[in-house]
């Protein structure tokens, strides 16, 4: 346990210390490069585009966990029952759609820019939160359910005091998934001029400059991992006061 | 216990869907044209889109749909109503496009608009809401696919599509689309095949050691979390490394750019779900049932491969699945680095902001992981029906 | 006093309780017992309106149940459910203050009635009061149900099988500190089982359910005496009839004067336990002491076996 955490701190701060004084890096990206070509990337702070990268991704989780949590509410309502069938089959379907799938139809539809990003990101960020929304709400206990009832809770009492912490742990899954997926293809979204870190690599390609690649990269990968690592820890907490402990495998 | 509901009576589902249809038939624009292939387009109402007893006779079909959705309860007459409206729909697309393009013109290009989309996306709605009532069986749902691929196949293989900008573009690139679909599917289902050879025996050697379990599962569900674009870049470097160091490679076609970094990280990312499934697939043999296979004298091998493996096999399948639909997917990525697949028109698509191009790259993809995840969940599903649960 | 008055339910076509009537009078524990798919569950979740009459109503003191909101009527009823269905996510205190807190008690009288509770069912506060329901025992998660359901002092407890979850020597204490519980509390209970053991051991009354109708409604005395028809009778079960008539009479019924060698037995136990002592030691007759520990007479094996039988 203190070795990971231990390996958790350090990655942390590698990562803030590259993003913030990347040139004391250069030397370890030297060797890659062509004699003349810039070690470090040049055209832009790497501490803002990473800000910019992770303010997209906060934006669009927020609004896919508002309306997928919401959506998941409402067709395990009796007045939305109708539509539970239908909404599960769509979330099959949509799983089927690559992200660069949305994000490319996006384009047309809105311009360049943070629009599309911000739109294929929730888009996509919306199907697993609903799907695990949906199992969380239908998973909860019905003797629970039995007995909230017959203790005279209403049926927004029940939702709010019994379904929706039950469902929690199950729901914070989904929401990291549904962060881990945009973090990638918020990268991908700088190839419509997305601000983000995804422009460090893709001026990587362009320029043929590995060493570009690889900064954008290793942030972003060490961003997602920490985040990936940071959530499952809460969820963690929020699983263990149900008793209910999640696999040892992150 | 509950009572039945009567055949005829008003459904929610059914409402929102003939609102749609509503909205699609008389608010929004059926198809837009375009003088040139990068000219602003022009929306065009179904009345202005077709010949006016097309039109008329599109907008009935529509509309008595809309009335089956809101009325009818019966899935089988949801479903026959919403293939009826696809029906009439999809060829009068491409009568359209026809109907709009002048004369001997070369340049104009249709595509369809909104209004196409909702009345598409109204029926689907309706035929998938139907389909998932009715509780189709594997070899039901094979056969739904097998007829929807084959009405697709006779729209595109009968010309009526013709007129279609995507169908124009592809014209233009007939060669590079094939080329393109076969990388796409080489990349797909190579990293996939190669991560079954390694993941599964891999699989099998983490459930019987537990240290190497934790390992491998750690590092490979971190390697999971590395967005698909950054991990094609960080493995540019290191095989680029390889082939300037090692001539063999280079000659291999193993390079920092292109499809070998692709094929690579593909495989990285399916070996998480493959070796994880084979590890919970073989957790979840009954205990008592290996414990009679080796009372009955089966050694290890006989035993893993006479009773184990088979148990497991639904659960390995589902892994399978998941891997195949990220793939076919996430090859779209590959042409950032000069490895091909579909995702190259997509690209080309963004760059000259033509979404006929984007269309051109991304449908197949949905289209493809859509039929995979289809067939793939009626293998796990007749796995789990001939081996007793 | 809770008049249950005609009540009847339907599915469809399908009567599950039909036409069923009897009154439980205050401080009273009623068995309703049955064989599976009798219609008691039903009839149980009819008297709070987790299911709703289609025909007959519920008076509570004289109160028709229709003329209360739903929710009203379920904070001023207890429920305990089989698998008591225990909030996982709340520890023990903050479940048995679900109805307070529904009803908007202050904080302090809350607390005060939780540490009551835990108390009453010998659960150490500061042990108990902050474990979740995954830390306790099946016994203890019984107890916490049933606290929880008193919690608000509702006017009638319903139990659906409160005991089913346990195993055999567990039940039968938990079955005792019902009964001495529902003494202390003089509450009201109606409390549906399976077993007809357990509904002896328990009921003043006892309501017969078969087939969705209440056959017969007496003491249990009554129902092994005069069986209303046969299928009572079976139900009783003919081979322990005398054992479960001993079981209900208290010693002091058999009291005679006289003397008799051995350990007293207390006149408030029951015949049963009095000759299952007369029949290990081989003795004739055994002293009988009052409450203050006094001898009071005797009791013989003769006597007692004239209490095993009808009157004539």
């Amino acid at each position: 346990m203190t070795a990971t955490s231990l390996v958790r701190l350090i990655a942390f701060l590698l990562l803030a210390a590259f993003i913030t004084m990347p040139q004391g890096f250069a030397f370890l990206f030297e060797p890659l490069i062509a004699p003349g070509a810039p070690a470090i990337y040049n055209q832009g702070s790497l501490l803002v585009l990473t800000l910019q990268h992770l303010r997209t991704v906060c934006l669009a989780t927020i609004a896919s966990t508002v309306l997928a949590v919401a959506l998941g509410i409402f067709v395990t309502r009796p007045s939305g029952a109708e539509f539970l069938p239908l909404s599960r089959s769509l979330v099959n379907i949509g799983q089927t759609f690559p992200p660069i799938a949305v994000l490319a139809i996006a384009v047309p539809l809105v311009g360049f820019g943070e629009k599309p990003t911000f739109i294929a990101l929730f888009l996509y960020g919306l199907l697993p939160i609903f799907e695990n929304t949906l199992t969380g709400l239908t998973q909860v206990s019905p003797l629970a359910l039995e007995a909230a009832r017959g203790m005279g809770m209403n049926a927004r009492q029940r939702l709010v005091q019994v379904e929706l912490p039950l469902a929690l742990p199950v729901i914070l899954a989904g929401i990291r998934l549904s962060v881990i997926i945009s973090l990638g293809t918020a990268t991908i979204g700088s190839t419509v001029a997305a601000k983000g870190l995804g422009e460090v690599i893709i001026a990587g390609l362009q320029s043929n400059n590995i060493a570009f690649v690889l900064q954008g990269g290793l942030v972003v990968a060490l961003l997602a991992v920490l985040i990936h690592d940071g959530l499952g820890l809460v969820e963690r907490v929020a699983a263990r006061k149900l008793g209910r402990f999640l696999n040892e495998v992150p | 216990m509950v009572p039945p509901r009567p055949a005829l009576s008003f459904d929610h589902l059914g409402f929102v869907i003939a609102v749609l249809i509503g909205i699609a038939l008389f608010a929004a624009p059926f198809a837009t044209y375009r003088a040139t292939r990068i000219a602003s387009g022009e929306a065009r109402l179904v009345i202005e889109a077709l010949p006016f007893s097309m039109a008329a006779a599109l907008a009935l079909v529509a509309l008595g749909v809309a009335l089956g959705a809101v009325l009818a309860r019966d899935p089988l007459g949801r479903l026959g109503s919403a293939v009826i409206g696809l029906a009439v729909l999809l060829p009068s697309l491409g009568l359209s496009a026809g109907y709009l393009t002048p004369a001997d013109n070369n340049f104009a290009r249709v595509s369809p608009s909104l209004g196409f989309w909702l009345l598409s996306l109204s029926f689907s709605l309706l035929a998938v809401d139907a389909l998932a009532r009715m509780r189709l069986g594997p070899f039901g749902r094979l056969a739904a696919l097998a007829v929807g691929a084959s009405a697709l196949a006779l729209l595109l293989l009968s010309g009526i599509w013709d007129d279609l900008s995507i169908l124009k573009e592809y014209d233009t690139r007939a060669d590079s689309f094939w080329r393109e679909a076969r990388q796409h599917l080489l990349l797909a289902f190579g990293s996939l095949a190669a991560a079954c050879l390694f993941g599964i025996p891999l699989g099998v050697a983490s459930h019987r050691l537990r240290t190497l379990r934790t390992a491998v599962m750690q590092s490979l569900s971190i390697v999971q979390t590395v967005p698909s674009i950054a991990l094609f870049g960080l493995l540019m470097a290191p095989l680029g490394a390889v082939a300037a160091s090692v001539p063999l490679a280079a000659a291999l076609g193993i390079r920092g750019i292109g499809a070998a970094p692709a094929f690579f990280a593909l495989f990285l990312y399916a070996l998480l779900p493959i070796v994880a499934n084979t590890v919970a697939g073989l957790n979840q043999v009954p205990a008592a049932v290996v414990d009679a296979a080796r009372g009955m004298g089966m050694s290890a091998r006989q035993r893993l491969l006479g009773v184990e493996m088979p148990l497991a096999l639904p659960v390995i399948l589902a892994g399978i699945r998941i891997v195949l639909v990220q793939n076919l997917g996430l090859a779209t990525v590959a042409a950032l680095i000069g490895g091909g697949g579909f995702g190259a028109f997509v690209f080309q698509g963004i760059g000259q902001t033509a979404i006929d191009l984007v269309l051109l790259g991304a449908l197949p993809t949905v289209a493809l992981s859509f039929g995979a995840s289809v067939v793939l969940d009626a293998l796990v599903d007749l796995s789990k029906g001939t081996t007793p649960a | 006093m809770i008049e249950i008055d005609r009540l009847t339910k339907r599915y469809g076509a399908t009567l599950v309780v039909e036409d069923v009537s009897f009154n439980v009078e205050e401080g009273t524990l009623t068995v309703v017992v049955g064989t599976s798919g009798a219609g008691k569950s039903t009839l149980l979740r009819m008297i709070n309106r987790l299911v709703e009459p289609s025909a007959g109503r519920v008076l509570i003191d004289g109160e028709d149940t229709r003329t209360i909101p739903e929710d009203e009527l379920r904070h001023r009823i207890g429920y305990v459910i089989q698998g008591y269905g225990l909030f996982p996510h709340r520890n023990v205190a903050d479940n048995i203050a679900t109805v307070p807190r529904l009803l908007r008690w202050d904080r302090k009288r809350i607390a005060q009635r939780v540490e009551e509770l835990l108390d009453l069912f010998q659960l150490d506060p500061a042990e108990f009061a902050h474990k979740f329901p995954h830390e306790l025992s099946g016994g203890q998660q019984q107890r916490v149900g049933v606290a929880r359901a008193l919690a608000a002092r509702p006017a009638l407890l319903l139990m659906d099988e409160p005991f089913g979850a346990l195993d055999a020597v567990i039940r039968s204490k938990a079955q005792d500190d019902l009964i001495a519980i529902q003494r202390r509390l003089g509450a009201t209970i109606v409390l549906v089982t399976h077993d007809m053991n357990e509904a002896f051991h328990l009921g003043d009354r006892i309501a017969v359910m078969d087939q969705a109708r209440l056959l017969q409604y007496a003491t249990p005395a009554e129902l092994l005496m005069r069986p209303a028809d046969d299928f009572v009778e079976r139900l009783v079960g003919t081979v322990e009839r005398p054992f479960r008539l001993l079981s209900l009479t208290p010693v002091r019924e058999a009291l005679e004067a006289g003397h008799a060698e051995g350990e007293p037995i207390a006149a408030s136990e029951s015949l049963h336990d009095a000759l299952s002592r007369l029949l290990w030691t081989g003795r004739k007759a055994l002293p009988v002491a009052d409450s203050s520990g006094a001898i009071i007479g005797r009791v013989s094996v003769d006597k007692i076996l004239q209490h095993g039988r009808p009157l004539p």
